[in-house]
């Protein structure tokens, strides 16, 4: 075994290149590439688009919107970290939105109270899975725990399938995220004839608002206070969220699956020579995309309150990218970061909050979102190309 | 004088589509509710026509406009939106001017091409990702359109509904020519004008494209713009064909119909190879598996899984027909007298 | 008479190495002119100066009597110089004719469209006038190698070329396409046409140059004309390369113990029924000009490529389902020639790229946590030992390294899986001289260590300074075994060339393998 442990001895007479000087930037341009190199530059961004807009249109700090728009931002932020891991592998998945969809209606479908036959007697799964009396396990205690846990599982299963196809047979990901996103998202629908359920139990119900901690400002007075004064701070949402992104984090910087997914994202030939199981991390990788995707519908479907195959639907899949591109997640992969990500989804909450206090119509705030993309876009090319020209100089 | 080796595999994987096509056509034929005298009524003439006239609107137009910039190894996912938008202002102008059906349609074609020509621009000048700069677009273009409508339905004055109805010579419906004219221009275009063979040339290798002097970027930007033109041209002769009502959900997923009508049609998402015969095949497959599960009455929730699932052998068949071509660019040191590139005829 | 392409005084460095060293010549009309040396003595570079590839340094050039500067491929073809290059420039996907024409075609009618006809007829005659009888609308991937080539010369005299480099044109021909691609050039030459012929079969260039030149270490050491030479002078004037490479002394002997052993290896078309073993401590070199299958023979033992038959042994056991996963379990490490593409995660910071093998070691079991600090303190144990010269290896990406030291990041990242087996392909391709130096030190420290080295390269000097045994690569086929007692740079360059009958060799050891086929 080649266990060197002696340094080795430099060539007799022979100089040494002089090792490179960091460069120094005092200039002007050299700040602002900095900023847009820095790792918290969404942040800056973040606040101070903030600030500024915040001057213009006092709603936006009022606290009842600020703490309005962090629960906003809870569900997004879980189906933006697994597009993050997606990304950072240089993949991309369309088909989260799909797997929202359906893993919302699964769920529904195993816990719902009450199904009325006159929206659903025409489903598949009507007098089998579907009764008038509710879903599977309607009324059993164990409804909402096993209905999570089979969301979880069937969003999992839908990564499999989308990291199987893309390893085994060397499939396009954006081609085969999109067929499956057109397969669940038409199947969702099927399965309750576009219809939503509704009557989902109250423990569920509770996990997309539930409060546990609240603040109240001003003085107490009474000894009620009026709901509608009190701010959530920490609810449900926050802490599966939260708590999801602090192990995605752990699991990017603190795993050898982590670092084997930057290692794929950055040069996938150069990890299969170095011994990286390729296909399995990129399957893997998937699998956890369609977790987080299933933790999204569980909050959102808690949220609401219902089983809505078209979650996931519309535009949500730009936000998604959008919050990834923006928080500094490369779409050629090997770069990105969660807390990246979480900035990127702040990001996209308070935008889309200054376009609604606006009051500006849906349109034409899904056709700045969509601009906001393309500059995201930029910003990524940008950024690489400012890095490229800074390890060169 | 060189022996072709005939290889049955290579021969399946060529014509996938041709084989899936046939098995298709009549399995629903003989599956489908017949006539008095017990003939097939999914084979009737009326039907055939009727699907050729479907494919051509739903996926066939956009679908030659997608060839050309599948054939560069791009993707164009905005032509939904697009359709949509071009369509909407020329309804909307229709309406408040009286425009008329030509004028209208001259508008349409000229939105489209804009909203290509955008594309052309993010991507060869901003060198954004075509997938990026498309699924943005996307988005933009509903967002325009449905703000310049309100989100409203928009009703065309009744001319568009005659223009829809229209039949050439008595028989042959107005899509369908168009349908026709439009296929033999792609196919002039990309077989024989220089500009048709070098998309070929970049879509097989870029560098050496530009090695061999020719304006690639020039190539690049023309692609997205005929898809846009394509896109604006679908869009009208759709909306003649729903009897001039344009909702907000007007031409959404097209754009995933156009892709698997050119992959399905042996256009390679790899870039380099495909032609508009392929994609005009893939169409009218797409539209024949819907149009056959409806006559077998099949819930119609389920048409888009079938698609989604006929969609996933084309991509891959493709994958396997790449795989394949890689083998034979393979380079080889030692003279290999045994070696004839030999792909099947 | 004045030369229809005149260099003068070319130079050309890369990163302050210089590929050409001030090289002056001439061709005239009607003349071929063959150019030799070894891989990297600069021909290459001198080409791509000509065909505007690459920018002089310093140094001008004159063609057709005119000043000559191109800044582009496209410049030096619409002045009259046609390139083929060794990987072809064709379209795969577009007809032999579309080939021909793609830049710009001869069109017809209101349509503007491409005249078929006319391409159809010209391209036929272009054909026949380089003896192939293929139709002009098959499509290029479906005619051979050889074909291809034909047609490539049939596109530079379209565009009317008026000086012609082929740059090993012969390599993947078979004999009868070769000699139908000599007759083609006998003709061009009578057609008053100018070749500059690239190839490493010297009776080749001997048999079809009116000129010849060698290269060494980017300097034209001699041109005269062809009659003036033999094959030997060709050889003995492309050793004997002049660099102050300094060799650390060899501190050990190999034993006779096998650590690998290759047994014969083929896979149709790359490589021949290879068969040799490594032995522990020592240090074994494959020499095999560019294009002989040495790097695609060691990327089948490492099992980055699949082979069709054959076996390959570690410790006597058998690599049942080769991959690199296996090979590494197998204690097999591999430096692979191109550091960019396989070697490093250029992006990623260096202490990340050291530990990438061996990551699973620094993993605790619960989650696979990497113990951070231990990966640290390894990497940059390793990066001691290696005398990486870098700033904080946690922070500093491995592309803002030099190429010595990012080649040094590859190393380390092997080392510190502990292997038993080295496989270095071209190990000190593109580093300074000092680097060289350590990276050779590195060789000898770990041969001495009892692992097998198996170096790859292209510089017989090195493989000479550094080897216990050469075996040489030709034509996917080991071709020659020479032992240490044996080295002689030119014996060895003549088995590379093929220039001679096989090497009878006492055989060394029971074990060793037999040298290849005979096969002239």
């Amino acid at each position: 075994m080649a266990t060197l442990r002696e340094p080795i001895t430099p060539a007799p007479g022979l100089t040494r290149p002089e090792l490179r000087k960091p460069r120094t930037n005092a200039s002007i341009s050299g700040w602002i590439r900095r900023f847009l190199l820095s790792n918290n530059f969404v942040l800056y961004l973040t606040l101070i688009f903030f600030v500024v807009a915040a001057i213009f249109l006092p709603s936006l700090r009022t606290p009842g919107n600020i703490s309005n728009q962090l629960q906003n931002m809870y569900p997004l932020l879980a189906v933006a970290i697994g597009q993050t891991f997606v990304l950072i592998l240089g993949g991309i998945d369309l088909s989260v939105g799909a797997t929202m969809g359906l893993t919302s209606v699964i769920g529904a479908v195993v816990m719902a109270q009450t199904l009325d036959p006159t929206f659903f007697d025409k489903s598949p799964l009507w007098g089998t899975l579907m009764r008038p009396e509710g879903g599977l396990l309607a009324g059993s205690d164990l409804a909402v725990p096993i209905g999570v846990l089979v969301m979880l599982v069937a969003g999992t299963c839908i990564g499999w399938l989308n990291g199987f196809a893309i390893t085994r047979f060397n499939l396009a990901p954006f081609m085969v995220t999109l067929v499956t996103s057109t397969f669940f998202g038409a199947f969702a629908l099927w399965l309750t004839q576009s219809r939503n359920i509704s009557g989902l139990p109250e423990a569920f119900v509770n996990l997309g608002k539930g409060d546990l901690i609240s603040i109240y400002f001003g003085a107490k007075l009474t000894s009620d206070i009026a709901r509608r004064e009190i701010y959530s701070l920490i609810t449900y949402p926050f802490i599966i969220a939260v708590g999801l992104a602090i192990s995605a984090q752990f699991i990017l910087s603190r795993t050898v699956f982590g670092r084997r997914m930057f290692s794929i994202g950055t040069n996938r030939r150069a990890s299969e020579i170095s011994g990286v199981p390729n296909r399995s991390v990129i399957t893997r990788v998937y699998m956890f995309s369609g977790f987080c995707a299933a933790v999204a519908s569980i909050l959102y479907s808690a949220r609401l309150a219902i089983g809505q195959p078209s979650l996931g639907g519309g535009n949500l899949l730009l936000d998604i990218i959008g919050a990834a591109v923006i928080g500094g997640t490369s779409l050629f992969g090997g770069k990105g970061s969660v807390r990246g990500t979480f900035f990127g989804v702040a990001f996209f909450v308070l935008l889309l909050n200054i376009l609604n206090a606006m009051q500006l119509s849906p349109f034409v705030i899904d056709a700045v979102k969509g601009l906001f993309i393309l500059v995201a876009a930029l910003l990524d090319i940008t950024r690489t190309r400012l890095l490229n020209r800074e390890v060169r100089a | 004088m060189n022996k072709r080796r005939f290889n049955f595999v290579q021969f399946l994987l060529n014509n996938s589509t041709v084989f899936l096509f046939i098995i298709i056509f009549i399995l629903f034929g003989l599956s489908s509710p017949r006539t008095e005298a017990g003939f097939p009524r999914f084979w009737s003439p009326e039907n055939m026509m009727n699907i050729i006239k479907q494919a051509a609107v739903f996926a066939g137009i956009i679908g030659v406009g997608m060839t050309f910039v599948l054939l560069t190894a791009g993707i164009d996912l905005s032509v939904g939106s697009n359709m949509y938008l071009s369509v909407v202002v020329a309804g909307l102008l229709m309406r408040s001017s009286g425009l008329e059906i030509v004028p209208a349609l001259l508008v349409s074609l000229l939105v489209g091409t804009l909203f290509g020509a955008l594309n052309a621009f993010a991507i060869v000048r901003l060198k954004i990702i075509p997938f990026m700069t498309t699924l943005a677009t996307l988005v933009i273009g509903r967002g325009l359109g449905t703000a310049f409508t309100s989100s409203q339905q928009i009703d065309f004055p009744e001319r568009m509904n005659a223009f829809g109805q229209t039949m050439v010579l008595g028989v042959i419906p107005m899509p369908i020519v168009v349908f026709v004219l439009v296929v033999i221009a792609a196919w002039f275009i990309l077989a024989r004008t220089q500009f048709g063979r070098q998309v070929y040339a970049v879509g097989n290798d870029i560098e050496a494209a530009k090695k061999a002097g020719i304006n690639t970027d020039r190539t690049l930007a023309m692609v997205y713009i005929i898809s846009g033109f394509c896109a604006g041209l679908a869009g009208f002769i759709l909306a003649s064909q729903l009897g001039g009502r344009v909702d907000r959900s007007f031409g959404e997923t097209r754009e995933f119909d156009a892709i698997a009508a050119a992959v399905l049609g042996g256009t390679s998402l790899f870039g380099g190879a495909g032609n508009v015969f392929g994609t005009v095949l893939g169409a009218v497959l797409i539209q024949m598996v819907g149009t056959g599960l409806q006559f077998n009455l099949v819930n119609l929730y389920l048409q888009p899984m079938v698609r989604a699932f006929i969609i996933f052998l084309a991509i891959f068949f493709d994958s396997l027909r790449e795989a394949n071509l890689k083998k034979m660019k393979r380079r080889f040191i030692r003279p290999l007298e045994v070696h004839r590139a030999d792909a099947g005829d | 008479m004045t030369p229809l392409i005149e260099v003068h005084e070319l130079s050309k460095a890369f990163f302050g190495i210089a590929a050409v060293k001030s090289v002056s010549l001439s061709l005239n009309v009607g003349e071929t002119l063959g150019l030799i040396g070894q891989n990297g003595a600069g021909k290459s570079t001198l080409m791509n100066l000509i065909g505007g590839v690459v920018h002089p340094d310093t140094g001008t050039m004159r063609f057709k009597d005119a000043p000559y500067a191109p800044h582009t491929p496209s410049d030096a073809q619409t002045a009259g110089i046609a390139f083929i290059h060794q990987e072809l420039n064709l379209f795969t996907n577009l007809s032999i004719a579309e080939n021909i024409f793609i830049s710009q075609f001869p069109r017809k009618g209101l349509l503007r469209s491409i005249d078929r006809g006319a391409i159809r007829q010209q391209t036929r005659d272009l054909l026949a006038s380089v003896g192939l009888d293929l139709d002009p609308d098959i499509q290029v991937d479906r005619i051979s190698p050889g074909e291809r080539q034909l047609v490539e010369i049939a596109k530079a005299l379209y565009q009317d070329a008026a000086l012609i480099i082929l740059d090993e044109p012969t390599t993947s021909l078979t004999a009868r396409e070769t000699e139908r691609l000599f007759t083609i050039m006998g003709q061009l030459r009578s057609g008053g046409k100018a070749l500059i012929y690239i190839s490493h079969i010297l009776h080749d260039v001997h048999h079809l140059s009116d000129h010849i030149a060698v290269m060494r270490d980017g300097a034209l050491v001699a041109h005269d004309p062809a009659a003036n030479f033999s094959v030997n002078r060709m050889i003995s004037l492309m050793v004997g390369r002049s660099i102050e490479q300094l060799y650390p002394p060899r501190t050990s002997t190999p034993t006779t113990d096998v650590a690998l052993s290759v047994k014969n290896v083929t896979t149709a078309g790359i490589v021949e029924n290879i068969s040799f073993d490594l032995h522990r401590g020592e240090v074994l070199g494959l020499f095999g000009l560019m294009g002989s299958g040495r790097t695609e023979l060691a990327r089948m033992i490492f099992g980055a490529d699949a082979y069709d038959s054959g076996t390959i042994l570690v410790e006597g056991e058998p690599i049942k389902k080769p991959s690199p996963r296996a090979s590494i379990r197998s204690k097999i490490a591999f430096v692979t020639e191109n550091r960019r593409e396989e070697g490093l995660l250029m992006g990623i910071d260096i202490a990340n790229n050291i530990s990438l093998v061996s990551l699973p070691d620094f993993a605790r079991t619960l989650f696979d946590v990497v113990n951070q600090s231990e990966m640290l303190d390894s990497a940059r144990a390793m990066a001691n030992v290696l005398q990486l010269k870098s700033g904080d290896i946690a922070e500093q990406p491995a592309k803002a390294l030099s190429g010595g030291n990012q080649q040094k990041v590859v190393i380390a990242k092997w080392l510190l899986s502990r292997p038993s087996i080295f496989i270095m392909d071209e190990p000190t391709r593109g580093i300074d001289v000092g680097a060289k130096y350590e990276i050779y030190s590195i060789i000898d420290r770990l041969a001495a260590e009892g692992s097998g080295v198996l170096i790859i390269s292209s510089e017989l000097e090195e493989l000479i300074g550094m080897c216990d045994r050469i075996l040489v690569m030709s034509r996917g086929e080991l071709y020659g075994e020479f032992p240490r007692a044996e080295f002689h740079e030119e014996r060895v360059l003549r088995a590379a060339f093929r220039e001679q009958d096989l090497p009878v060799l006492p055989v060394q050891e029971p074990s060793s393998a037999p040298a290849g086929k005979e096969e002239v």
